[in-house]
């Protein structure tokens, strides 16, 4: 009977914490998306009396906003393409071949995981400066290349791992090049592990503040920074109208990678950090 | 398969953007922070002396404030996170409903993938100066301003992002747990919260450790959070080495701290993998 007691309690309690931190992740969020449809001219307490779309309006007609936000998806994409490239190729060669230092080479190329981001940011702004490296977003672009690179490596490594070597072995044997068994094998079998990197890649250039706060320059600026110096400077709600499109975005990404992936198999990937 | 010439050559591009944009701009610190900084100046001059006066000042007893406040509330936060991360990933794991599993995998990822913007200011319109909480806050008698208030809402920052994380990685350990063990124990007569504390949870421990261990060093680096929920009160180290580029141009002292805060990273990854491989696998 005791034990039965004591197990009520504990599973009661476990229950009401797992409850209280869904609520503690959701209720935030929803509290900041209500809030973007705010009618009212000024920052005031939750909920609206009247909805409006005055905060997007706002938003869309900002051009530092817009500056920021076209920069970002520039930046997101041309360092995605670049790093989804020497991803797939580096972890190619890293699963497929034995060579001398193979350990230490993967272990470099994931270091950035462990690498603070700012210790990033820094190190590359004095080091591009020291070279003479001045254009802002040649500048960024350095920074998010090689912050995403490990994870399109990682992601890619984890795809390749499934699939057999004897595949392109039996291409090889059979008359095929190299290069045809990797783009007629190989590439088609690993294209998910390379489109989840892919999508990882993507989601952090879009999100990282803690690199690119170092390397903008007053005309080109990522709109995570933008949007926190407009943090720092005043709470506007044009910020919550910014912050559902970012969430929107996000959507979009898992959307993507559960149509290639199938967000049950993403457990097994290196989706994190470290 | 062994490589030949040719197929190294595929990792030109790849080795050639790291020693670039990582190990030369690592090494140029490590240069930097070794530098005499003259007050005034932007960074370092070029024939500045090299001096050890950038890391005696990291003794300044002024400075161990951040170190402290940095290392104790990654500590508090992934503790926290392990510890509700846990019996959150049991529950997703051992999910019999198939599209209840899904979606819960996906509901966690989604939060994961949620800009660190989104959840600042989501948190800050929460807990903040105009706040749903702040009637409530008003009725305990807790004040806004005070540090230990603000401390907490840090490492709520924190834990946004690091409970879905720590639940998603240990989702894939319980799963290879296998159920029939704690069932045993049960049979035999434990309590069912005991048959899980002495049974599952040191099945897992592996992967408990990994998920401890990437959520303190993404919390000890954690640059966004205490700067927007801190208000300038409560401050990490990254905030630190901000400053230093930011307002003073100190480069050779921004220098000496992103060596530390590099080496305490790489040296806490280590020490716990070490110790995680050593206990677990009898090596």
């Amino acid at each position: 009977m005791a034990k039965r007691h004591g197990d009520d309690i504990a599973l009661c309690l476990v229950a009401l914490v797992l409850a209280c931190t869904l609520i503690f992740l959701v209720v935030p969020i929803i509290i900041s998306a209500g809030m973007s449809f705010d009618a009212r001219p000024y920052l005031a307490p939750f909920p609206p009396p009247d909805l409006s779309l005055q905060w997007y309006e706002r938003f869309f007609s900002d051009p530092y906003m817009l500056r920021g936000l076209r920069t970002s998806l520039v930046l997101a994409f041309t360092a995605t393409c670049v790093s989804t490239a020497i991803g797939t190729v580096t972890a190619f060669v890293i699963d497929r071949y034995e060579f001398r230092g193979k350990e230490v080479m993967t272990a470099f190329f994931l270091s950035p995981l462990v690498v603070p981001g700012v210790v990033v940011g820094f190190a590359l702004l004095l080091f591009l400066s020291f070279v003479g490296v001045f254009d802002g977003f040649a500048r960024l672009l350095a920074g998010h290349v090689i912050i995403t690179i490990p994870y399109t490596i990682r992601t890619t490594l984890a795809g390749l791992v499934g699939i057999p070597p004897s595949l392109s072995e039996a291409a090889l044997s059979l008359g095929a090049t190299e290069r045809q068994a990797f783009w007629d094998i190989t590439f088609p079998l690993a294209k998910t592990g390379i489109v989840a990197g892919a999508v990882f890649a993507f989601a952090f250039s879009m999100d990282d503040v803690a690199v690119s706060m170092f390397l903008t320059d007053p005309t080109t600026y990522t709109l995570p920074v933008a949007l926190i110096s407009m943090m720092r400077a005043n709470f506007d709600l044009s910020i919550a109208a910014a912050a559902l499109l970012l969430i929107g975005v996000t959507l979009a990404l898992i959307l993507v990678l559960d149509r290639v992936v199938g967000l049950d198999k993403v457990i097994g990937q290196g989706i994190y950090r470290g | 398969m062994k490589a030949t010439r040719t197929t190294l050559l595929l990792l030109v591009p790849a080795t050639a953007a790291f020693v670039l944009l990582l190990a030369f701009p690592l090494f140029n610190i490590v240069n930097e922070s070794f530098k005499l900084f003259v007050p005034g100046r932007v960074g370092s001059a070029e024939d500045a002396p090299y001096t050890l006066q950038n890391y005696s000042e990291l003794l300044l007893p002024a400075y161990f404030n951040y170190y402290f406040t940095t290392f104790r509330l990654g500590f508090l936060a992934s503790v926290i996170a392990l510890a509700i991360g846990f019996p959150m990933a049991y529950v997703v794991a051992r999910m019999r409903w198939e599209l209840g599993r899904k979606l819960s995998i996906g509901f966690l990822i989604a939060l994961m993938f949620l800009s660190v913007l989104v959840r600042v200011y989501s948190l800050e319109l929460t807990f903040g100066s105009v706040g749903v909480l702040r009637p409530v806050l008003r009725f305990l008698d807790i004040s806004q301003n005070d540090r230990t208030y603000t401390e907490w809402v840090v490492i709520a920052g924190l834990l946004h992002y690091i409970i879905p994380m720590s639940a998603l990685t240990l989702v894939g350990t319980i799963q290879n747990v296998n159920p029939r063990l704690a069932e045993a124990a049960m049979s035999l007569g434990a309590a069912r919260w005991k048959a899980h504390l002495t049974v599952t949870v040191p099945l897992s421990i592996r992967g408990i450790l990994s998920a401890f261990l990437i959520s303190y060093t993404l919390c000890i680096s954690a640059f966004v959070v205490p700067m927007v929920l801190g208000k300038g009160r409560v401050l990490f180290v990254s905030n630190l080495i901000y400053n230093r580029f930011s307002e003073i141009a100190n480069y050779p002292g921004g220098s000496s701290l992103s060596v530390m805060l590099l080496v305490v990273s790489l040296l806490i990854v280590y020490l716990i993998s070490r110790i995680s491989i050593r206990r677990w696998e009898g090596g």
